[in-house]
């Protein structure tokens, strides 16, 4: 397997008042393309500037974050923006659709920015969401929004799909099939998953499990035989 | 799709949107509309007078010979000259006189007639070409004979045509001072070869210059000056051209006024953006965010949000300046068509128009980058979260003594208003220009109504006027003042000169009684002195003269001049000139010529029908006429009014919908802890009236000062004290409050429809 992205040494420092403090520590890991990666770690613990990070969504304070040979840190704003519109697909953990467009506009705003994106309609049908195209996001339940989120996420058809915490808003049901379909875009479409939670029972069906606690890097555990995310419970 | 965003935005927000779209479009409706009939009616005078020639000096003397006429043309940035002989005569139409200029004029190449109807104007023809307005309303026909008197000779021709004539764009006589009307007087032109006398003494000579900058003109007029050393020649150039200054002026006014009304409106849609998209942006951070994550540029972002100011002040922007283009010129083009003879008065498009809207919209898609560029700066893992919470500082009020004992409604709406200053300041301007536009509007009809009782109550006495024909000699005038036991006095038009103006005002003399009453600079009681003249303030001031010194004047139609001392300045609302006493007048060696008798006892009916009686007026009659030639007045009253109006509900209704929206959580804690909605109905409603008290106290003053504003933009003639009765600060008070209170009551009803459980549901 190729390495996709790799960070070297990477550390983000926050000023409050008169005290820093590290959100994230030296941090080196190393993520291959087609896998399905779970950040695992309690609130606070660095998981989400973790994800910030991979995302291009955040500057990191010190340290290399490679990615294709070229170095994220070093990337203007402009870049990274055109590195989140190539190449990250985000799936928010409160969905953040766009109130005021229904679910088929919400997938169509990706072609704003890349044109070769996949039909709106194929998107929504893959996440079985053909009958609900026309609807606003208020119109929908929690679990047809997030739904509605990773069809846009894959819209782009992005090398990497950065999941925060997905199933957050969700019940065991809905959040299950919501996993389901991340673990298919991972094994069907070979899409690089990075999901992050702070429920260790997600741990099994990833391929590798990266835990966070305190800012520094935990564990990095591969699993060899994940399992099916319908066999998954909470 | 963000497109799609943006409208269904719109649509959301709907109210804010239409309300920021009314103000601009009223804004530039009134601008573009106004300015499109100042620059129109500039350009059509423009290309009027340079059809015509109109001259573009004057000079006005006592027999000016071939001689003098040839030096000038000869002096360098002159291109032609022409004498020309002016004489005020009148023309008898079914008993009644009506003054009639008569020109004579030689091959008529400077200010040329301007030929409506009838034959071509040739030297060698005879009879008269006549102004066409008065000959229609006075239904004169071409082919028709008519007979002016000039000089107490009658000279009699054919009318051989309607015409116009460029230095007649505005004219007024003796008898109407205030406001033209020009069916009761007019002028003839005819050939030099027509004149009826002996001997021919020109009276003007007409200069067409090619000089263009003030500098030169000014030159030009001092080389004519000095050319031509006599005492009594006057040379006046086209801004002392009274009927070339007043249009100037009139168009200049107009611009003026309305610069000033599109200020308050453009300037509240742009508060209205800065309140509407910095609520916006602030609630759609986290959509803002969302964007970014999801790839969008900031060029992306920042346009689409800029773009609702943009769209909106650019779509109000140019219907109103196509709206005001169609309809404002066709009203004030109407509204004064009596009183200028312009010919094509169209429409026309200004380079400030455009400047206008390019500047409102500009302003307005700046504003709406300056409300959006806060969430933009952010990388989108900080703009995904929401905003961290302003510091709730305390202010010094809050930690002073007094706020402790304020009821809790006070300290509510005292933080909401110290937190929401730009929200407060719209609403305060709004209320503001409300009342300024209530007070403006009353205090005209106020000014104008008190201008007619100083004119009729204080100024004159007398209930009845009886005007005398002029055939009527002393003794028959006197054998009616005995009779009616009244004062007899003389007006007459005369004719002023200084160094370098000339300008045409009434003389009063009057005899002894005591009808009529004077009053000083300051409008205190005054006794006119016996010895010279006085003067009234505003032909002083057009002259630049003060009390105490000396000017030269003669009475129309009459030939010597005379130099009298003015010892005294009073005021008159309307007719401007000199009064003196019969003594002093007989001083001067002129005879007592009355034409008025002023009584106390009401004339019969049948006096009107007797030969040396032109007519009678009464004070009533006096004051209706007066009241009809106000109809521009009231048509400006009324739409400053409906702009009042339309300001204060678009103003209130918008500000009201905003802080009812970000206080939605509020209330519904309110609500929750046991509150009933009329309570919070109650608290809400004195916020509003915290803001238009304000706003009514800033109004006030701000009101008066553009009253004081209009009353300066009338006509010279018009000396107009700027009133505003205490029933029209009551009406205003109360016309704002109304306006504001009822905004209010419509808004909470909302209170009741605020629904707990939705309301403070988490916000994600």
């Amino acid at each position: 397997m190729n390495p996709l992205i790799e960070f070297q040494n990477v550390s983000k420092e926050y000023q409050r008042g008169d005290r820093t403090f590290f959100a994230l520590k030296d941090a080196n890991l190393t993520i291959y393309e087609g896998e399905m990666v779970v950040i695992l770690g309690p609130s606070g613990a660095g998981k989400s500037t973790l994800l910030n990070l991979l995302g291009g969504m955040d500057f990191a304070t010190s340290g290399k974050i490679m990615f294709d040979d070229q170095d994220l840190t070093t990337f203007s704003d402009n870049q990274l923006t055109e590195y989140r519109a190539k190449n990250v697909g985000v799936v928010f953990q409160f969905y953040n659709l766009i109130p005021t467009l229904t679910a088929y506009e919400n997938v169509a705003l990706m072609k704003d920015i890349e044109k070769d994106t996949l039909d709106p309609k194929e998107a929504l049908a893959s996440v079985g969401l053909a009958d609900h195209m026309h609807q606003f996001p208020a119109q929908l339940s929690g679990g047809e929004q997030q739904r509605t989120s990773i069809a846009r996420a894959l819209a782009k058809n992005p090398r990497l799909l950065l999941c925060d915490e997905p199933t957050g808003a969700l019940d065991t049901e809905t959040g299950r099939d919501v996993l389901v379909l991340l673990q298919k875009m991972s094994k069907e479409r070979k899409k690089t998953v990075i999901m992050v939670t702070h429920n260790s029972f997600f741990a099994d069906i990833a391929d590798r499990v990266i835990r966070v606690k305190n800012g520094g890097i935990q564990s990095i555990v591969e699993n060899e035989s994940p399992i099916s995310a319908n066999e998954v419970s909470w | 799709m963000l497109f799609r965003k943006l409208l269904r935005d719109l649509w959301v927000n709907r109210i804010q949107f239409i309300s920021i779209f009314l103000m601009s479009f009223l804004g530039i409706w009134i601008f573009v509309g106004i300015n499109a009939e100042s620059t129109g009616g500039f350009l059509a005078a423009a290309k009027y007078y340079d059809r015509c020639n109109l001259a573009d000096l004057w000079l006005n003397g006592e027999g000016f010979s071939e001689e003098e006429a040839k030096q000038i043309e000869k002096l360098q940035g002159v291109n032609q000259v022409e004498r020309r002989l002016s004489l005020d005569g009148d023309i008898e139409l079914n008993g009644v006189k009506h003054s009639m200029e008569t020109i004579f004029t030689e091959k008529n190449e400077i200010s040329q007639i301007d030929l409506l109807e009838g034959e071509e104007f040739e030297e060698n023809k005879d009879g008269f070409w006549m102004e066409e307005y008065f000959a229609k309303a006075n239904h004169l026909a071409i082919g028709d004979t008519a007979t002016i008197r000039l000089k107490g000779t009658d000279m009699t021709g054919i009318i051989r045509g309607y015409i116009r004539h460029p230095e007649h764009a505005y004219y007024l006589t003796a008898e109407e001072t205030v406001m033209p009307n020009y069916a009761n007087y007019g002028y003839v032109i005819c050939s030099i070869r027509q004149y009826p006398f002996e001997q021919l003494i020109y009276n003007q000579i007409l200069v067409d210059t090619q000089t263009q900058t003030d500098a030169e003109m000014r030159n030009l007029k001092n080389r004519i000056k000095k050319q031509i050393d006599r005492e009594s020649v006057v040379v006046t150039d086209r801004d002392q051209n009274e009927s070339y200054a007043t249009f100037d002026a009139e168009m200049k006014q107009h611009e003026a006024m309305g610069m000033m009304f599109s200020i308050v409106f453009l300037l509240i849609a742009v508060l209205g953006i800065v309140t509407t998209m910095t609520r916006m942006t602030a609630n759609q951070r986290i959509q803002i965010g969302t964007l970014k994550a999801l790839g969008f540029s900031k060029r992306v972002i920042t346009f689409h949000y800029v773009s609702y100011g943009f769209f909106i002040s650019l779509v109000g922007s140019i219907m109103g300046a196509v709206v005001g283009y169609y309809t404002m010129p066709d009203i004030i083009f109407g509204a004064f068509k009596g009183a200028y003879i312009i010919p094509d008065l169209a429409p026309a498009v200004s380079a400030e128009s455009i400047t206008a809207i390019i500047l409102a919209v500009v302003v307005s898609t700046f504003v709406s980058f300056m409300a959006c560029r806060k969430e933009l700066n952010d990388p989108p893992a900080i703009t995904l979260k929401p905003a961290v919470p302003k510091k709730m500082v305390h202010t010094a009020l809050e930690k002073s003594s007094v706020w402790l004992k304020m009821s809790f409604s006070t300290q509510w709406n005292l933080r909401d208003i110290l937190r929401n200053k730009v929200r407060t300041l719209m609403g305060v301007v709004g209320v503001c220009g409300c009342m300024m536009l209530m007070i403006g509007a009353l205090g005209c009809y106020d000014s104008i109504f008190g201008m007619m009782n100083w004119m009729y109550d204080d100024l004159m006495t007398a209930r009845t006027k009886i005007l005398m024909a002029p055939e009527a000699d002393y003794y028959t005038t006197q054998d009616y003042a005995n009779k009616f036991r009244g004062q007899m006095i003389q007006e007459s038009a005369i004719e002023f000169m200084t160094d370098d103006k000339r300008k045409t005002g009434t003389l009063t003399v009057l005899d002894t009684g005591n009808y009529m009453h004077y009053q000083g600079v300051n409008l205190e009681s005054i006794r006119l002195s016996d010895r010279g003249i006085s003067m009234t303030q505003k032909m002083a001031d057009s002259l630049s003269v003060k009390c105490g010194d000396y000017v030269q004047w003669h009475i129309v139609g009459e030939d010597e001049w005379e130099r009298t001392r003015v010892t005294a300045l009073y005021r008159d609302p309307s007719v401007q000139g000199i009064t003196m006493y019969r003594q002093t007048f007989e001083h001067l060696e002129h005879t007592f010529r009355p034409t008025a008798v002023l009584t106390n006892k009401t004339a019969p009916d049948s006096l009107v029908d007797k030969d040396e009686i032109q007519t009678v007026m009464s004070i009533q009659d006096m004051r209706q006429a007066f009241a009809a030639s106000m109809e521009m007045m009231n048509i400006m009253i009324a739409m400053m009014i409906a702009g009042a109006v339309i300001l204060g509900v678009v103003v209130l209704y918008n500000l009201g919908v905003l802080s009812f929206v970000e206080k939605t959580r509020e209330i519904a804690t309110l609500k929750v802890l046991g509150f009933k909605s009329s309570k919070i109905r109650g608290i809400l409603l004195k916020q509003n009236f915290w803001i238009t008290t304000l706003g009514v106290l800033v109004g006030v003053p701000i009101g008066n000062l553009l009253l004081v504003g209009i009353c300066q933009t009338l006509p010279d003639t018009m000396d107009l004290i700027p009133i505003v009765s205490f029933g029209s600060y009551v009406w205003s008070i109360i016309g704002t409050f109304a306006v504001s209170i009822g905004v209010n009551l419509i808004l909470s009803a909302k209170v009741n429809t605020i629904n707990m459980v939705d309301a403070l549901k988490g916000v994600e």
